[in-house]
């Protein structure tokens, strides 16, 4: 073992983890208070990838390119998880997870444990291939299909009907801003949302958000804190999270819903700062009416500040548009934005 | 000679430190790890775009305030010597930059979007 591996071992396991279904509640608390792990936003800062829970088999494949991102060397765990992933290690004790990591990391470092390799083909998605003879040419931007994939098309704005490129794609399931299993289809300019579909729904959970909600507002120490707090009726952290002013950075009127709460109300239900006073009526909200005409940072608070079981019907509720519309002009209708 | 060891020091240098990099690193990257991080999701569409960069308004603003900045510095030293006509003129200066500060906050330029 080199001295320079001698030394990365003693830096903390970075951890990317991708939640699936039936995962612990507390998986995410529990990962905070292990000594020796930091768990990170991207699988390009990762070493180890960790799947808590089973993934279902439809989203076995964005899986797969997870982990074909992480940098070499790598390991995969699958933790309380029934899936089959190549090359991963199975663990099931919720005590000893933090010293497996470690002992994995170790491993990677020193060679003893070889390096994950791809599951997919070293291929682009698509042949690189236009009109012209070299692949030039054709419709969009500048044609062609660079990199396998096409270039985006025109489409107006909707604030004010600017034609520039309208980008959609699919966010999710794996993205740590999103609640794990949700895959959503977004058409974006820029970073506002013009067109929202469901692609595959959140898990069942009974995780609370509220962490996350203070992450997304720039407050990760309060946010260890509360993943740390043994309960929810922490004084001095609910005191704290008072004083940060996280409250005051949410919009008001950020995604109301028809029963009047918003991101506010609802941030205030999850840190438990307020008493519930409502109950959370979603029957007739849907996402479109929620994300539409909001900025990333804002839909992302919007999809957090739901707890699982609301978001699960507000995405039942959505209507999805045709697929081919998705990516083609976008009309000039409603902006919801801020239903106030 | 001096200045040529040192330019031939710094040289060899330079060219460890980049052949060491390469050592360690791991190769060219491959295709699935070209892939935009999207959680797990491919993208259809190349990510070349174009966009509108809406708070371009507020950068002139600021490059404003950043000349005006510029303009203070030398005055200080001027008003020292001149005293209160130098600080008359550098008040028109100012009268006029607000009048451009408050035209822009009538067109909504502080609006973040």
């Amino acid at each position: 073992m080199s001295w320079l591996a001698r030394m990365a071992e003693l830096a903390e396991v970075p951890v990317f983890v991708a939640f699936g279904e039936g995962a612990p509640a507390d998986a995410a608390s529990v990962l905070v208070k292990t000594p020796g792990l930091r768990v990170v936003e991207t699988p390009r800062a990762a070493a180890v990838l960790l799947v808590v829970g089973t993934i279902p088999e439809a989203l076995i494949p964005p899986l797969h390119r997870l982990h074909d991102q992480l940098p070499h060397p790598r390991a995969s765990v699958l933790w309380h998880s029934r899936n089959e992933l190549p090359g991963a290690t199975r663990v099931e004790e919720i005590a000893t997870i933090g010293a497996f990591l470690r002992v994995i990391h170790r491993d990677l470092l020193a060679g003893n444990l070889k390096t994950e390799p791809d599951i997919l083909p070293d291929a682009p998605p698509n042949e690189w291939r236009g009109i012209g003879p070299h692949g030039q040419g054709g419709k969009g931007m500048m044609g062609g299909t660079p990199y396998g994939r096409t270039m985006a098309m025109t489409a107006a704005d909707l604030r004010d009907g600017l034609e520039l490129d309208a980008y959609t794609a699919d966010f999710g399931p794996f993205l740590p801003m999103l609640p794990p299993g949700l895959v959503l289809t977004l058409t974006l300019q820029g970073d506002m949302i013009q067109k929202v579909a469901v692609a595959h729904p959140p898990f069942e959970t009974q995780e609370k958000r509220g962490w996350v909600l203070l992450n997304l507002l720039g407050l990760p120490a309060l946010a260890e804190r509360m993943l740390r707090a043994t309960n929810i009726g922490n004084a001095t952290l609910k005191r704290l999270i008072r004083l940060s002013g996280a409250q005051a950075a949410i919009p008001e009127g950020l995604g109301r819903t028809h029963d009047g709460s918003d991101v506010r109300t609802r941030f205030d239900l999850l840190i438990g700062t307020s008493e519930p006073i409502f109950n959370l009526h979603v029957q007739q909200t849907g996402l479109d009416d929620l994300l539409i005409g909001l900025e990333w940072h804002e839909a992302m608070l919007v999809l957090n500040s739901f707890d699982n079981a609301s978001l699960r019907a507000i995405c039942a509720n959505t209507s999805n548009p045709e697929p081919g519309a998705m990516a083609g002009g976008m009309d000039h209708g409603v902006h919801a934005g801020h239903m106030s | 000679m001096t200045t040529l060891i040192a330019i031939i020091l710094i040289f060899a240098f330079s060219m460890l430190f980049t052949a060491a990099l390469r050592a360690s690193g791991t190769g060219p990257s491959t295709y699935p790890q070209k892939r935009p991080i999207l959680g797990g999701s491919d993208p259809e569409t190349h990510a070349w775009q174009r966009f509108h960069v809406r708070y371009y308004t507020m950068t002139l603003l600021f490059v404003a305030f950043e000349m005006e900045m510029m303009f203070m510095y030398p005055w200080a030293v001027v008003f020292v010597e001149e005293g209160p006509k130098a600080l008359a003129e550098m008040g028109m200066f100012l009268v006029i930059l607000s009048v451009g500060i408050v035209y822009g906050w009538r067109e909504g330029i502080f609006r973040w979007e």
